[in-house]
This record gives C-alpha cells, sequence and structure tokens, in this order.
C-alpha cells in the first residue's frame, strides 16, 4: 500500500484518536517525508535504510491483550513479555507497567525530541498504534528479562516510556524475537534518575522476514550509570538508533553493541551521546563480522557542549569482513565546544588477521577452528558485561553463525 | 626412515627468488644451525617448511618423516610433529593461552588417534612445563602474547613446543631481542627437550646461542643456499670475521 493510503487509512490508530494537536503533528511529519523534505544523500545515519520500505507496506494491527504476560520469578527478578506491541499492565512495590492510553496525550505533547532528526521516528509518530509506560521505584535492585514478540504480519509502530526512578539498580535483559513477516519501530525514552545504575543488553535475534527499527533516547541525571549493550544475530533487517544525553554531572553512559552478518543481511547503526554537565564519561564502540554479501554502517558522534568540562568521550568501530563482497561503512564524528575533554575515536576494519591465523594454524589448529578461534576473540570483551544466562545466549547464536560460516 | 630432507628446493615470494636449489639433511636426534647475514633466506626456509602460504615453492622436495611435507597443509605439517618457534610471535588478544594449547595438543593427539586430553589432565601437564620453565599461573590466564615482554613471548614459545612435543622443531632467530638472562632461560628450555628422538634446527645471527645450545652441524648460509657446512668451529669463525669470506 502506498505511503498516503497507509497514513489515510492508519494514522489515527488506537491511541491519541481524540488529540487534534497530535494529529496535526502527524499530519505535518506526514507531508514532510511525503514531499520528501528531508536529506537522505547527506545523512550517512540513513546509509542502507530503503525509504520505501518504510512508506510502503501492508498496516496490520490487530493485538489481543491476553497474549501479553508478566511473571514474578522471585521477588527481584522480573520476566515481561510484551506481545504485539502490548504488555500487562502491573504494579506492585518494585514497578508499574501499564499501556498507554488516551490519557497520556501530555506525553507526547511534552516530547522534545526533534533535536534527534530521525525519518525514522518520523515514521513511528506517524502510525503509532502502541506503547507503554515502565516505571522502576526507587532504590529497586532488579533483574528484568523484557521480551518483544510478534505473533502474525503486524506492523507495530510503538512508543515507550521507561523511567528508572533514583538510586536503582537494574539488569534488564531486553530481547527481540519476531516471527512471520513483522516491521517493527520500537522507539524507547528511557530516564535514568541521579543515582541509578543500569545495565541495559539487548539481544536481537530474528529471521529475515521480519524488520526493526529500534530506537532508544536516554537521559541520565546526575551520578548515574547506563550501560547499553546490542547483540545483533538478526538474519532480518536490523536498525540500531541509540541516543543517550548526559545531563547531570558525573553521569556515564556506553552505547556498545556487536552484530554478526552474512548472505545479503544489512545492518544500520548510529548512536549518538551528548555530554550537557561536567564530569561525565562515555564511550561509543560498535563491532562487526560480515560474510558473503552482508553490508553494515555505524555512524557515532559525540557533542561536547561548552558547559561540559572534564569530560571523557571515546569512539570505536571494528570490523571484520570475511569476504571481498560484505562492506562496512564507518563515521564517527566529535563536536567538541569544551576545552578541558579527553576525546579520542578509531575505527579499523579489514578481513581476518592472516598472521595471526597462521600461527593458531602452525600449532596444529585447523583453519576453521583457527577461524572461529579469532570471531570469537573479537567480542570476547564484549561479554564481561553479561551474566551467566546471557553469556550462554551469546556463546550459542555465535556458535550458530560461526558453524554457517565454514564446514570442517 | 627420511626424517628430514630437502633436497633442491626452489621458493619465492612476490616473483623474488629466495631459496635456490637449498639443499639439507636432518636425522633423527641431531641438531642444526644456519647462520647468514640478513636476507639470504633463513626466514624464509623456516616459514616454507611450516606451510606459510605466503611463498611460492617452483621446485625441489621437502622429505619428511618419509612423506612429502609440500602436500599438507599447515596445521597438518603441526600434526605430523613440526613446530616452528616464532621469530616475532604474534599477539591474539582474547584467545587465552590455556584453551588454545588444550585445542592444539588435543588436535595432534586426535591426528594421531589418541585419546585427547580432559581439562584436568592437561591442566597438570601444563602447570607441570609451564613450572619448569619458571612461567608463572597468572601467565596463563592472559591472552596469547598479549602484553608479553620479548623474554615472556620467547619463553612461551618453548612452553608450547614442551606440550606439543615435537619432533623437529625450528627455531627462527629465538636469540632476537633477549636480554643475556632470557636467553639463558630460554635455551635451558630448548637443552632440557633434547634426546635422541628429537631433532632441531637453529636459525640464528650470532654465536652466543650456539654457545648454550651446542649443535652437531652449522651451516652457512648465503644467497638463498648453503654454502658451507661445519662444525661449532665454522660458528666462531664467523664471530671474528664475518660473513664477507662466505
Amino acid at each position: 500500500m502506498t505511503f498516503e493510503n497507509n497514513f489515510i487509512n492508519h494514522s489515527k490508530e488506537y491511541i491519541f484518536l481524540d488529540n487534534e494537536t497530535l494529529l496535526n503533528q502527524r499530519e505535518e511529519t506526514f507531508k514532510k517525508i511525503f514531499q520528501k523534505n528531508y536529506d537522505k544523500k547527506n545523512n550517512e545515519s540513513l546509509k542502507n535504510i530503503t525509504i520505501t520500505d518504510l512508506s510502503k507496506f501492508e498496516y496490520f494491527y490487530k493485538p489481543k491483550k491476553e497474549d501479553s504476560t508478566i511473571s514474578l520469578i522471585d521477588n527481584f527478578n522480573y520476566e515481561i513479555r510484551v506481545v504485539n506491541g502490548i504488555c500487562k499492565n502491573y504494579e506492585d512495590d518494585n514497578i508499574e507497567i501499564r499501556n498507554l492510553t488516551n490519557l497520556d496525550f501530555k506525553k507526547f505533547l511534552n516530547q522534545n525530541n526533534n533535536y534527534l532528526d530521525d525519518i525514522i521516528i518520523d515514521f513511528n509518530k506517524i502510525f503509532l498504534n502502541s506503547g507503554f509506560i515502565f516505571n522502576i521505584k526507587s532504590n529497586s535492585k532488579l533483574k528484568i528479562r523484557l521480551i518483544h514478540s510478534t505473533s502474525d504480519n503486524f506492523t507495530i509502530f510503538q512508543n515507550n516510556f521507561v523511567n528508572f526512578k533514583k538510586n536503582c539498580d537494574v539488569q534488564l535483559e531486553h530481547y527481540f524475537n519476531f516471527t512471520h513477516n513483522s516491521i517493527n519501530n520500537i522507539n524507547y525514552n528511557i530516564n535514568v534518575e541521579e543515582g541509578s545504575v543500569i545495565k541495559h543488553n539487548i539481544f536481537e535475534n530474528f529471521s529475515n522476514t521480519n524488520k526493526l527499527y529500534l530506537t532508544s533516547n536516554t537521559v541520565c541525571e546526575k551520578s548515574s550509570s547506563y550501560n547499553q549493550n546490542t547483540y545483533n544475530f538478526s538474519e532480518g533487517f536490523v536498525r540500531n538508533f541509540h541516543h543517550a544525553l548526559l545531563n547531570g554531572e558525573f553521569a556515564n553512559a556506553t552505547l556498545k553493541g556487536c552484530f554478526f552478518l552474512k548472505n545479503k543481511n544489512v545492518c544500520s547503526n548510529k548512536t549518538n551521546i551528548i555530554h550537557n554537565a561536567e564530569h561525565c564519561s562515555s564511550d561509543q564502540t560498535y563491532k562487526g563480522i560480515l560474510n558473503d554479501h552482508s553490508k553494515a554502517n555505524y555512524y557515532s558522534n559525540t557533542f561536547v557542549h561548552e558547559n561540559a568540562q572534564k569530560t571523557e568521550g571515546y569512539q570505536l568501530s571494528k570490523g571484520i569482513l570475511l569476504t571481498d563482497n560484505c562492506s562496512f561503512f564507518s563515521k564517527p564524528e566529535l563536536k567538541i565546544f569544551a576545552d578541558d575533554v579527553k576525546c579520542s575515536h578509531g575505527s579499523t576494519i579489514g578481513p581476518v588477521d592472516e598472521s595471526a591465523l597462521y600461527y593458531l594454524r602452525s600449532r596444529g589448529i585447523s583453519k576453521n577452528e583457527a577461524m572461529k578461534m579469532i570471531i570469537s576473540s573479537f567480542i570476547e570483551e564484549d561479554l564481561q558485561n553479561l551474566d551467566i544466562d546471557g553469556a550462554k545466549i551469546i556463546s550459542n547464536n555465535l556458535s550458530d553463525y560461526l558453524s554457517s560460516l565454514v564446514d570442517d | 626412515m627420511i626424517f628430514l630432507n630437502i633436497n633442491n628446493l626452489n621458493v619465492s615470494i612476490e616473483g623474488k627468488k629466495i631459496l635456490n636449489d637449498f639443499n639439507i639433511t636432518i636425522n633423527e636426534g641431531e641438531v642444526h644451525a644456519i647462520m647468514g647475514p640478513n636476507g639470504c633466506g633463513k626466514s624464509t626456509l623456516a616459514n616454507v617448511l611450516a606451510g606459510n602460504e605466503d611463498y611460492e615453492v617452483n621446485s625441489g622436495k621437502v622429505i619428511f618423516k618419509d612423506e612429502n611435507l609440500l602436500d599438507l597443509n599447515i596445521e597438518e605439517r603441526a600434526q605430523k610433529g613440526l613446530f616452528l618457534a616464532f621469530q616475532y610471535p604474534v599477539e591474539i588478544p582474547g584467545v587465552n593461552i590455556t584453551p588454545f594449547l588444550q585445542a592444539s595438543i588435543n588436535s595432534k593427539l586426535k591426528n594421531h588417534q589418541k585419546p585427547e586430553l580432559d581439562n584436568l589432565s592437561f591442566a597438570k601437564l601444563l602447570r607441570k612445563n609451564a613450572e619448569e620453565l619458571g612461567i608463572s599461573s597468572d601467565m596463563l590466564k592472559r591472552s596469547i602474547n598479549t602484553g608479553f615482554s620479548g623474554g615472556e613471548k620467547k619463553r612461551y614459545e618453548i612452553l608450547q613446543m614442551s606440550i606439543l612435543n615435537p619432533e623437529l622443531s625450528i627455531f627462527d632467530e629465538t636469540d632476537s631481542g633477549l636480554d643475556v638472562d632470557a636467553l639463558r632461560i630460554v635455551t635451558e628450555g630448548i637443552n632440557k627437550f633434547k634426546d635422541p628422538k628429537k631433532s632441531f634446527l637453529i636459525i640464528t645471527h650470532y654465536q652466543k646461542l650456539l654457545d648454550y645450545i651446542h649443535p652437531d652441524y652449522v651451516h652457512v648460509m648465503r644467497d638463498g643456499q648453503i654454502v658451507k657446512s661445519g662444525d661449532i668451529s665454522l660458528a666462531t669463525e664467523i664471530e671474528a670475521s664475518g660473513y664477507k669470506n662466505f
């Protein structure tokens, strides 16, 4: 279906049906895209993204609330299943989660994420059909497993609000396991309040008939720490855009990712960190292994405001190309307006280190096994953040990926 | 059994001829040293024997334990009992020493249709051999050669040799970058490993290493071939007057 028809038929779905201001905003955004009033050519973050894929799709959204579940594994350990964009409403002493309703329109009116200037977010605004508010209460020490899944050919345009209140210590294990032919444009607005420490591990693994456009916009308050690690083993298209704003002094944000591509798979990555307070630190590191005819891009940006003295900001991208037919485009960018900062960026992309391969083989290890050792070693340090369950998942996914590369 | 026989070996890299009708025979239990000026082809010889695919063998034969070595790939040569101690051991961050060495020994044992070592048996073997070489257990937790000093890297090469138990060990300028103490430790490791079933090919520039190892034969190499063979006195002659007489 054309973009225009989709807009006419589906831009007023489910939530905020009656809010004229929001509907006007949608209309304006629609016009901007429809009239091609955006710059794709000079926007590296839209590399490998086909706009027609975003605009021409078969809209389908008929969720059933009863599919979603929430289980309390123990007092500090939750499993929340968000099925087709819908979660189960729930509250206890530690958390509160509920689906958005029409009454939540103020959240959207107040939402100021125009500075992200991203066409994926624009599509999310236009076709928004689901979302939830998830509050983690002060001083909670929790492990939360949050699972997104689909049960049909859904087109999900979701906007979620996660608020970690003061002094939380949370490990959020975030899974995206889609089936059928789903399109998932999911936006997370995350607020990390003073003193909270958040480990956010994102596992993306689904078949090539599904697409995920995942955006996160995190605000870190004073002395908070937000540590995000994204692991993408998907055969389907993934676009990761993760943004963090360091808004209080002594805050820290880490946006890291690993992706493993094969066949003709495409993965687009963008991270962006804004330093807006003194004594903050950030790290943006993405690593990828590419095989066959796969393609990836990574665009990273550190912006240091003039008031953000004593900033430490690092960026790195690394890629291993296993064939001559795959490609990885990487562009780090720094914009620094303070004069007392430590910032760096780097990028290395190339084939497997032949001298390392030779060394391992000279000790009797087969070429395939040596290749697997080198590739595993490439992400070894990125597994440190995971607990045993997470490490097991990555280890199994990596093993599947490696076994598809080479046959002994 | 022919242990190692290299016959009229010609090797080039990127069209440039490096080994030129090279010949040598090494029998079981013998220690041979090859000396020669920079660029004469010593390291090329070591790498060609180990199977480095950057080099092109134009003609010639290499028989190792009655088999045509040139028909085997890099790992098959190692599994057959050939070991190269690298001049510049490669750093491989993230690949831990212990599982790597266990995989190495087990691939060899598997190839010889012998039972593989379980974790416990391997840990015992590794600890024992490491202690003998003065290698701390902390070092065994690290990634291959990563952050090692020059001496540590060479000691770790000797440790690998002692675990893999090869019949032919080739040392490519093992003495380069080593101070006197490190050289003594490394050569003691080699000497401990000597026995009548094991052979060595030592490539070096200097007599000092050979004073510790006591080779049975010393060869002088120039322009890709051996130009003179003799005993340790040849090394003394080179030390005194260089390579100009060869």
